[in-house]
C-alpha cells in the first residue's frame, strides 16, 4: 500500500507517494530522477549510493525511504552552489581523484561527512574512512591525494 | 534488488514494539538495517511488520553509572569511537567498533543491532536465484544443512565484531518486555543455535549494554582478522581481557562456532598465572578446540585453527607488554 | 612538431570530470525515456542440463508484465566477438551449460513486477552430467558442453619460432615449471546495462554500457536480422570496464528484441550478482613452462604450454590463447619458443578479455620462473632481465618491429626506486622485493576491424568539433583525442568538443580492448586534424605571403616559423578563409591503421603484430606477518615506457589502478566456484582492495618516442597490469623463502606454507 511521504532533500522538499518496501536509492532515482546517487552493487558493500543524512554518511541502497522522513537529506546534485563545484569536487577534479566517475559521488559524499566531523585527519585517518568506498578504476591514490589537498587547505582557512 | 512487501510501523514506545513483535511472530524490529535489510533483498528474512524502533527515543545513550558504563542498544558504532567517556574508559571497545564493517555501516548500524546480527553462512546470504540451485536450506525452513550435509540443524556462524570484547567484560545486555525488563548476561545472549542465533523470549527486545566496573581499568583488545581491513566481516576474531592483580584472563573468539564463544578452557589454564611467552605458547595450540569449527564459509577450519592461535598469541602478547 | 609541445603532455583533467564530480554524467541506468519498460533475465540454477520445457503462461498474466521472451522465440544465429568462434545465443535454446546461463526474460512496467514474473516462470530441466576442471574436461569421455567441440578444446595453437628442440640441446640449463592463475572477475562499478528504442520506421536505437559499440551493431545485426544500417549504438558514460563489457550479452539482445516487438523502449540493468556470473571474467589458466639457457643466462629456448579454463563459451577464446603465446617474444629475447595453447570448455561461468588479456597470465608464470631461474643459477633478477632485453631496431625472433624499448632503463630505475640494492635479500624475515618485466602491444594489428576513423570540424569561432568512434570507458580516450587534435590544430583543450562513440553519427573504430586507442584512434584524429589545419594554412599562407610548411599554429594563433610576429590570430585566419568564400565549418578526415611490414595473421607466418609495444618493470616490497600470514603490498615502484605521455595525469591514474588491479589478483581476489556455482558473486565476499590495502606507488616515466604513435604515444591501459602481480609473488618469495607457484597467494597459503616450512 503506498503512502504520502514528504522527503527534505537537498533543500527542497518533494511529496510522494511510496510503497514502505522502496529503498532511500530507488526514491531518489526512480521517483525524483535524481541519478547522481548510483547503484553499485545494492547491499551495503560499495558505498557508491552514498548519501548525507543530517550530514552523515549513509548507505541508501540499505535505508527505507519512509525511514529518510524528516531528515535533511543531501545528495551529490547539492553540492557546489549556482553551478560551480564544491571545493571536494573541484579537487577530484584537478587532480585525477575519478576516471570513470561512477564511484565519484559516492566517494565525494563520504568525504564531506568525513571532513566535517574529523579535525585535520591524518592520511590513515582519511583512507580508513574512505574505506567503504569501493574504485576499480583509479588505485585510490589521487583519491586521496585530493582529499588531503582539501583538508589541508580547510586547515589553512581555519 | 527489490525488498519484499511488508507492512512497515513506526512504534513509539519500546513497549508497543514489544507487543508487536509479541502478536506477531514473523515481524521484525528495524534498527540500522545494514544487515536485515541486506538479507531481505536476499528473501534469507520475509517479515511481514517492519517496526522501526528509531524513532523511539531514550535508547541511544552512553553514561556512567555508578561505575557501570551503560550504552542503548541504539546506539551508532561510531559513536563509541567518538564518545570520550569510551574512548579513555574502554578503548578496546571503541576500536571493536571501528572494525565494523565500513565508516556507514559505523554510522548506520547500532551496537545492540550488531549484538543481535543473524549468524551467516555461505550457504544462506545468497540471492533467492542462487539459492534455488539447492534444496532450501534449515536455516530458511528446509530440511537441510549445506554445511555439514545433515538434516535439521543449522551450522551457520556467528559473526559479529563487537561481541568478543563485551563478552570478556562480562557486559549484561537489558532485556524489555511489554513494560517489564530483566537483565542477563551477554553470554546467555547467544543460544548457540545457528538457526535461531539469539535465546530471547517473545517480545524480547535488547535495550540495554552494561560494562560492569570491575571490567575497567584492565587490558583489553579486539583484534580482527578479515580478508580486506574494511567492509569485510572476520575470518576470526579474538578478543582478550586480562588482569594483572587477579591473575585473570578472559578470552572470547567470534566467526568460528554458531555463538560468539568464551574460551573457558584457555581461561581456566591462564587462571593465577601470569602471563609470559611459555604460557602463551601453551594456549595458543589449545585455541581451536574451543570452537566445532566448520566450513559455513569460504575459508578453511585449518585455516580459521591457525588464526585462531596467531591472534591470540598476539594479543596475549599485547597484553604482556602492557603490564 | 616544430615547435614546443603546449597541450600534449600536460597533465589535464579529463574533459568531462567535472560532470562526474557533479553526478550529471549519465551513465545507461540513469537514462529514461518515456513509456520505458524495464527487464529482467532467468538465468540457469543447473550447471549443464537440456531444457525440456518452459511454461511462461502464469508470468505472462502478471499484470503489468508486457513480454516474456525465451530462446524459441530468437533467431537461430549465434553470435560470438570472434566470428570464427560464435557459439552463443542470447537466450539458450536447447540446454544451459552454465549455472548463471540464460533462459529467459521479461519486460514489465516496473523493476519490482519484472523481478516477480521470473518467479512465476517454470524451466524443466533435465540435468546432464558437467565438468568443471579444464583438465578433466579434455579427457576421453568427458561430457560435452558444445556436442560439435571434440574434448571440449574451442580453440588451440600450436606454433613454433625457430627451433626449440634443437635449442634445448644447446642449453647449459633447463628449468621446468608449472604455474596456475586463478579467476579475477573485473568487478567494474558499473554493472551492465542497455536500453533499446525502437522507431515505427524501422530504426532501432541502442543506448549500452560497452566498450565496443561497432561490433555490438554488427553481433545484433547479424542476430536480430536487422540491417546495420537501421540500427544505432550510441555508448553513454560507461562506468569502468575492463574488458568485461567486449561482447554482445543478453540484456543487449532482449532490450531490443522486446523493443522491437512492443514499440516502447525497454531497460535492462544487471544486478551486482548477475555481472559476477552471467558476464564475463578472466581465464584461469594452467601454465607450464620450460625455458633453456646458456650458463651466462641467456635464454636460448621456451616451451610454454597453457589450459585456459575457459567456462562455457568462448568470448575471445583464439584470440586470447593466441596473444598468450605471442606476446612471450616481448620484452625478452626468446630465440626459440613453442607455444601451446587450448581454450578448454567447462561448466562454468564464461573467461573473456580482461586488462592484458592472457597476458596476466602468462607473465606471471614467465616471471616467476624468471627469478626462479635467477635464484638457481645464482644471478640478480635485474641483472637476468637486462641480459636477456630485446632492444629497439634489433632483428626480432618473430620479427616483430621494434622501434623503441625502454625495457633496460625500467629495470634499472624500477630497482632503484624499491631501494633494490639495499634490500633485496637483505631485509629481516616477513620483508622482502622482488620485481617482474613487463611488455604490451599497442593494439594488435591484422585482425578484423583495427582502423579507426575521425572527423574534425573548425567551426567559424574556433571551437573545435571531433567525431571519433572511440570508446572512452572512464580511461580518458576523449580527453587524450581532445589533446591531440588540440596539440596539432594550435588551440586549447578547452576549446575542444568530442562526439564519441556513437555509431549513427561517428566514424568507426573496433573499440576498446588490447590497449589500440590512444595510437590507432589517436593517429585517426591527428591525421583529421592534419587535415583541417592544411586547409587553413592553405588561405592564411597566402594571406601572411609565406609558404604552408613555413607556418605554426599554437595557441589560438598561426604564424611563420622564426617570426612570431609575422602571424595572425586564429580568429582571423578563420574570418579569411570563411570570405574568402570557402564553406564553413573546416572539415578534415583521418583514417589509420597500423601498417604492417609483411601480410600476416595471427596464425599463419611471422611479422609485426602492433605499431608499437610498451615496455615496464615493476618492483615490489612487501611484509608478511607470519601470524596471521596477511601480506601487505607496501610499495610498488612502477617504471614505465609509454612512449610520449600525451597526459601524464591519465597515464599515473592508469598505472595506479593496474597496480592494485594486480595486487588485488596476487593477494586478495579469486572467483570462487564450488561445482559450478560462484560462491562469492557480492562485493562483500569477492574482495578487491580498500583505501585501507593501497600500497605506496612511484610512478617512474621513462619516456621514449615513438615514430609511429601519436606524438611518439605508446600504450598505457593494459601493460601496466602485466607485472604487478609476479612482482608481488617474487617479494614474498625475499620476505620468506617459499615459492608460489599460484595465485592467488591468501593469507590461508602463507600460513600453510609456513607451517610446512617448518617441519
Amino acid at each position: 500500500m503506498k503512502q504520502e511521504i514528504a522527503l527534505n532533500i537537498n533543500g527542497d522538499t518533494h511529496e510522494l507517494l511510496v510503497s514502505p518496501n522502496q529503498t532511500l536509492l530507488e526514491v531518489l532515482r526512480d521517483n525524483l530522477g535524481l541519478m547522481g546517487t548510483k547503484r553499485g552493487c545494492d547491499l551495503g558493500a560499495c558505498g557508491a549510493c552514498t548519501v548525507l543524512l543530517e550530514g552523515e554518511a549513509y548507505l541508501s541502497c540499505l535505508m527505507l525511504a519512509m525511514d529518510a522522513v524528516d531528515k535533511e537529506i543531501v545528495t551529490i546534485e547539492g553540492l557546489g552552489g549556482r553551478g560551480n563545484l564544491d571545493p571536494l569536487q573541484s579537487a577530484f577534479v584537478e587532480q585525477g581523484g575519478l576516471q570513470c566517475g561512477f564511484c565519484t559521488p559516492g566517494m565525494i559524499l563520504t568525504a564531506k561527512a568525513m571532513l566535517s566531523e574529523e579535525d585535520h585527519p591524518t592520511e590513515d585517518i582519511i583512507k580508513k574512512r574512505m574505506a567503504g568506498n569501493l574504485c576499480r578504476c583509479t588505485g585510490y591514490k589521487k583519491v586521496i591525494e585530493a582529499l588531503q589537498s582539501v583538508s589541508e587547505q580547510t586547515a589553512e582557512e581555519e | 534488488m527489490r525488498l519484499p512487501k511488508f507492512e512497515y510501523v513506526e512504534p513509539k514506545s519500546i513497549e508497543e514494539a514489544c507487543s508487536i513483535l509479541s502478536d506477531e511472530p514473523s515481524a521484525k524490529i528495524l534498527a540500522g538495517g545494514t544487515d536485515l535489510l541486506a538479507n531481505m533483498k536476499h528473501r534469507v528474512e520475509v517479515p511481514s511488520i517492519l517496526a522501526n524502533i528509531k524513532r523511539i527515543s531514550g535508547l541511544d545513550f552512553i553514561r556512567q553509572d555508578n561505575g557501570a558504563i551503560r550504552i542503548g542498544a541504539l546506539t551508532p558504532l561510531k559513536r563509541l569511537y567518538k564518545t570520550t567517556l569510551v574512548t579513555e574508559k574502554v578503548p578496546a571497545l571503541s576500536s571493536a567498533a571501528a572494525s565494523v564493517g565500513s565508516y556507514h555501516h559505523q554510522t548506520m548500524g547500532t551496537l545492540g543491532g550488531n549484538l543481535c546480527q543473524q549468524n551467516r553462512c555461505k550457504y544462506f546470504n545468497q540471492s533467492q536465484w542462487w539459492r534455488s540451485a539447492r534444496e532450501p536450506c534449515f536455516k530458511v525452513g528446509g530440511g537441510i544443512c549445506h554445511v555439514v550435509n545433515k538434516k535439521e540443524i543449522c551450522y551457520s556462524s556467528y559473526c559479529g565484531d563487537m561481541a568478543p570484547i563485551l563478552l570478556v567484560m562480562n557486559a549484561k545486555v537489558v532485556l524489555a518486555n511489554k513494560g517489564d525488563s530483566r537483565e542477563i548476561s551477554l553470554q546467555s545472549l547467544f543460544s548457540g543455535d545457528g538457526k535461531t542465533p539469539l535465546d530471547t523470549k517473545k517480545g524480547e527486545i535488547l535495550t540495554e549494554i552494561v560494562i560492569p566496573e570491575e571490567a575497567l581499568n584492565s587490558f583489553s583488545t579486539y583484534s580482527k582478522f578479515a580478508n580486506r581491513e574494511s567492509i569485510d566481516f572476520p575470518i576470526v576474531g579474538a578478543a582478550i581481557w586480562s588482569s594483572v592483580q587477579r591473575k585473570e584472563h578472559r578470552v572470547s573468539f567470534t566467526a568460528v562456532d554458531r555463538k560468539p564463544i568464551r574460551a573457558r578452557n584457555i581461561e581456566s589454564v591462564l587462571k593465577g598465572r601470569d602471563l609470559s611467552e611459555e604460557i602463551v605458547e601453551e594456549v595458543a595450540g589449545l585455541a581451536s578446540k574451543e570452537a566445532a569449527l566448520v566450513k559455513s564459509s569460504n575459508y578453511a577450519p585449518s585455516y580459521k585453527r591457525r588464526l585462531m592461535e596467531g591472534l591470540l598469541r598476539s594479543t596475549l602478547k599485547k597484553a604482556m607488554r602492557r603490564s | 612538431m616544430e615547435r614546443e609541445l603546449t597541450v600534449v603532455g600536460n597533465r589535464m583533467p579529463m574533459l568531462d570530470a567535472a560532470a562526474k564530480a557533479k553526478g550529471t554524467a549519465q551513465f545507461i541506468d540513469d537514462l529514461v525515456l518515456p513509456g520505458m519498460l524495464h527487464g529482467k533475465i532467468l538465468r540457469s540454477p543447473l550447471p549443464h542440463a537440456k531444457i525440456l520445457h518452459i511454461d511462461t503462461s502464469k508470468a505472462e498474466k502478471l499484470s503489468g508484465v508486457k513480454g516474456v521472451m525465451t530462446g524459441a522465440d530468437i533467431p537461430d544465429r549465434k553470435y560470438g566477438i570472434v566470428p570464427k568462434a560464435k557459439d552463443e545465443y542470447a537466450l539458450a535454446k536447447t540446454k544451459v551449460r552454465y549455472i548463471g546461463d540464460e533462459v529467459a526474460a521479461v519486460c514489465a512496467v516496473d523493476p519490482e513486477i519484472a523481478e516477480e514474473a521470473l518467479e512465476l516462470i517454470k524451466v524443466d530441466y533435465e540435468e546432464l552430467p558437467a565438468v568443471f576442471d579444464p583438465m578433466e574436461a579434455i579427457k576421453e569421455g568427458a561430457p560435452l558442453v558444445h556436442a560439435d567441440v571434440q574434448k571440449n578444446i574451442s580453440a588451440s595453437i600450436r606454433k613454433e619460432f625457430g627451433d626449440v628442440e634443437k635449442a634445448f640441446g644447446e642449453s647449459d640449463f633447463i628449468f621446468e615449471d608449472t604455474f596456475y592463475s586463478q579467476a579475477v572477475n573485473h568487478a567494474p562499478l558499473e554493472p551492465h546495462g542497455a536500453l533499446a528504442q525502437y522507431d515505427p520506421k524501422g530504426e532501432l536505437t541502442i543506448w549500452s554500457s560497452t566498450q565496443i559499440p561497432f561490433f555490438l551493431r554488427r553481433n545484433l545485426s547479424t542476430t536480430l536480422l536487422v540491417p546495420e544500417s537501421k540500427l544505432r549504438v550510441i555508448k553513454p558514460k560507461v562506468g569502468g570496464g575492463f574488458g568485461q563489457k567486449v561482447d554482445l550479452f543478453a540484456k543487449d539482445f532482449c532490450a531490443c528484441w522486446f523493443a522491437m516487438n512492443l514499440g516502447r523502449p525497454v531497460k535492462f540493468i544487471y544486478e551486482r550478482e548477475e555481472v559476477f556470473i552471467g558476464t564475463r571474467q578472466r581465464h584461469p589458466v594452467y601454465l607450464s613452462v620450460k625455458t633453456g639457457l646458456t650458463k651466462e643466462g641467456n635464454i636460448l629456448a621456451q616451451q610454454f604450454k597453457a589450459y585456459a579454463d575457459g567456462g562455457a563459451y568462448n568470448s575471445t577464446a583464439p584470440v586470447m590463447i593466441t596473444l598468450m603465446g605471442f606476446f612471450l617474444m616481448i620484452p625478452y629475447k626468446v630465440p626459440n619458443l613453442l607455444h601451446e595453447g587450448y581454450h578448454v570448455y567447462t561448466n562454468k561461468p564464461v573467461g573473456g578479455a580482461m586488462r592484458g588479456h592472457g597476458i596476466p597470465q602468462a607473465r606471471f608464470a614467465v616471471e616467476r620462473q624468471l627469478d626462479m631461474i635467477a635464484e638457481r643459477m645464482d644471478l640478480d633478477p635485474g641483472e637476468i632481465r637486462i641480459r636477456n632485453s630485446i632492444h629497439a631496431g634489433e632483428p626480432h625472433p618473430a620479427k616483430f618491429v621494434i622501434n623503441t624499448c625502454g625495457f633496460v632503463d625500467t629495470v634499472k630505475k624500477a630497482a632503484e626506486g624499491i631501494g633494490w640494492a639495499q634490500k633485496r635479500g637483505k631485509l629481516p624475515f616477513g620483508r622482502g622485493v622482488g620485481m617482474a618485466g613487463g611488455s604490451f602491444p599497442s593494439g594488435v594489428s591484422n585482425m578484423s576491424h583495427i582502423s579507426s576513423g575521425a572527423v574534425v570540424q573548425l567551426g567559424r569561432d574556433g571551437a573545435v568539433n571531433i567525431l571519433t568512434g572511440a570508446a572512452d570507458i572512464g580511461q580518458g580516450a576523449e580527453t587524450v583525442i581532445g589533446q591531440i587534435v588540440a596539440e596539432e590544430l594550435g588551440v586549447l583543450l578547452e576549446d575542444v568538443r568530442v562526439t564519441a562513440a556513437d555509431t549513427g553519427i561517428t566514424p568507426l573504430d573496433p573499440g576498446t580492448f588490447g590497449s589500440g586507442v590512444t595510437v590507432r584512434a589517436g593517429n585517426a584524429a591527428r591525421l583529421a586534424a592534419i587535415s583541417v589545419k592544411n586547409k587553413l594554412f592553405e588561405i592564411v599562407s597566402e594571406k601572411l605571403e609565406a609558404s604552408v610548411d613555413d607556418l605554426v599554429a599554437e595557441k589560438r594563433k598561426i604564424y611563420v616559423k622564426g617570426s612570431p610576429d609575422k602571424g595572425m590570430t586564429l580568429s582571423d585566419a578563420l574570418k579569411t578563409y570563411q570570405y574568402g568564400d570557402h564553406p564553413m565549418p573546416i572539415v578534415g578526415r583521418g583514417s589509420w591503421m597500423a601498417p604492417t611490414t609483411e601480410p600476416t595473421t595471427l596464425l599463419k607466418e611471422n611479422g609485426n603484430f602492433a605499431p608499437n609495444y610498451s615496455f615496464m618493470t615493476q618492483a615490489a616490497e612487501v611484509e608478511v606477518d607470519p601470524q596471521t600470514g596477511r601480506v601487505k603490498l607496501l610499495k610498488m615502484a612502477a617504471a614505465h615506457d609509454c612512449g610520449k605521455m600525451i597526459n601524464p595525469l591519465l597515464v599515473e591514474g592508469q598505472l595506479e589502478g593496474s597496480v592494485v588491479g594486480g595486487m588485488g589478483q596476487a593477494l586478495y581476489e579469486d572467483v570462487i566456484v564450488e561445482k559450478g556455482q560462484v560462491m562469492n558473486p557480492s562485493f562483500l565476499d569477492y574482495g578487491f582492495p580498500t583505501t585501507m590495502e593501497m600500497p605506496e606507488i612511484e610512478a617512474i616515466e621513462v619516456e621514449t618516442i615513438d615514430p609511429l604513435g601519436p606524438f611518439g604515444a605508446k600504450e598505457a591501459g593494459e601493460g601496466t597490469q602485466v607485472s604487478p602481480a609476479p612482482a608481488i609473488v617474487n617479494a614474498i618469495y625475499d620476505a620468506i623463502g617459499i615459492d608460489f607457484m599460484e595465485m592467488p597467494v591468501t593469507p590461508e597459503k602463507i600460513l600453510k606454507a609456513l607451517e610446512e616450512k617448518k617441519k
